[in-house]
């Protein structure tokens, strides 16, 4: 009877563990892909050149081009632009590197 | 003195005294007034490098049309200026009365800004095939135009920006002309108002889209 007894709660035991660590992998894929999904809502990128807001304009309108823009800020005393992103929309690098460029400026991003 | 000071206005209106290539797909409109001339520049920039353009000008009898290509062949980005060199060749034609000859412009700009200083300078060559016509009678004709300006105040992106600006021409081996400007911009939009030491003035505007 007592052995009856102690492998029903090994068995137990191992079945709880088992479930245990089921549910621990079944959440790291849920983090992870919540990790991926957190997207800043906006972004600074430096833009050498950029002295003239005549001729800045440019920068501001093609950035708003992008459906994933909801708002652009330009600074020429801070030398930015600023990136306001649409809930859960983000602009690749490059994209935001060949925009500038479009525009006539150089981008720097920070490290 | 009236004939080569139109002359001179007429060859300094061919000149663009704003970046001749802006950013991709940007239409550019042009408008330079003087008591002697009226002109009106449209560019299309392709890309961040290239643009093409019209130029259509009225002094007294004569009207130009001219299509040109703009290229900008280097610039320069740094954390504080930005420099450029631009090299611009168009072709098309004058009328005269009812006599319409071909016109040729070859330019050369080179630029260099802060947020607080401003120098411009510009070589532009032409060649008319207007022989007949006595009232010009040059037909190789070279214009040089220095621009040196200063912003009495820092202005951002969304504020007025005002500059004093004074320009230097000279025709030929004619006398050399002084102007000065004052130039305001805001966003999308410049304007600069001018006046000579001879009691002419000018009014210059310029709009991006």
């Amino acid at each position: 009877m007592k052995r009856i007894i102690l492998i029903m709660m090994l068995s137990a035991t191992t079945a709880f563990s088992k479930s245990a660590n089921s549910d621990v992998k079944a959440q790291v894929p849920a983090v992870e892909a919540k990790s991926e999904t957190v997207l800043p809502q906006e972004l600074k990128v430096g833009v050498k050149g950029m002295v003239c807001a005549f001729c800045a304009q440019g920068i501001e309108k093609n950035f708003l081009k992008q459906p994933e823009v909801s708002k652009v800020e330009v600074s020429l005393e801070n030398k930015y632009v600023k990136l306001k992103f649409k809930e859960g929309k983000t602009l690749a690098k490059e994209k935001i590197v060949s925009i500038l460029k479009e525009s006539g400026y150089e981008s720097v991003f920070g490290e | 003195m009236r004939l080569i000071a139109s002359l001179l206005l007429v060859l300094t209106s061919l000149t663009v005294s704003a970046h001749p290539v802006s950013y991709k797909d940007a239409l550019g409109i042009m408008s330079y007034n003087s008591t002697q001339m009226n002109e009106i520049l449209l560019t299309y920039s392709l890309n961040y490098n290239y643009a093409i353009g019209h130029t259509y000008i009225r002094e007294k009898n004569s009207e130009f049309y001219i299509p040109r290509v703009n290229w900008l062949a280097k610039r320069w980005n740094n954390e504080d200026s930005q420099g450029n060199l631009y090299l611009s060749a168009g072709s098309g034609f004058e009328k005269y009365n009812n006599v319409t000859s071909n016109v040729r412009l070859g330019e050369v700009v080179a630029d260099w800004e802060s947020r607080k200083y401003y120098t411009y300078l510009e070589h532009l060559y032409m060649l008319r095939d207007n022989k007949d016509n006595p009232l010009w009678p040059q037909r190789d004709d070279n214009h040089t135009k220095l621009r040196l300006g200063f912003a009495p105040f820092l202005a951002d992106y969304n504020d007025l920006n005002i500059w004093f600006i004074t320009q230097w021409t000279q025709h030929n081996t004619e006398n050399i002309e002084a102007t000065q400007f004052m130039r305001f911009y805001m966003k999308n939009v410049l304007w600069e108002v001018g006046a000579d030491f001879n009691g002419g003035f000018a009014f210059n505007f310029m709009i991006h889209i």
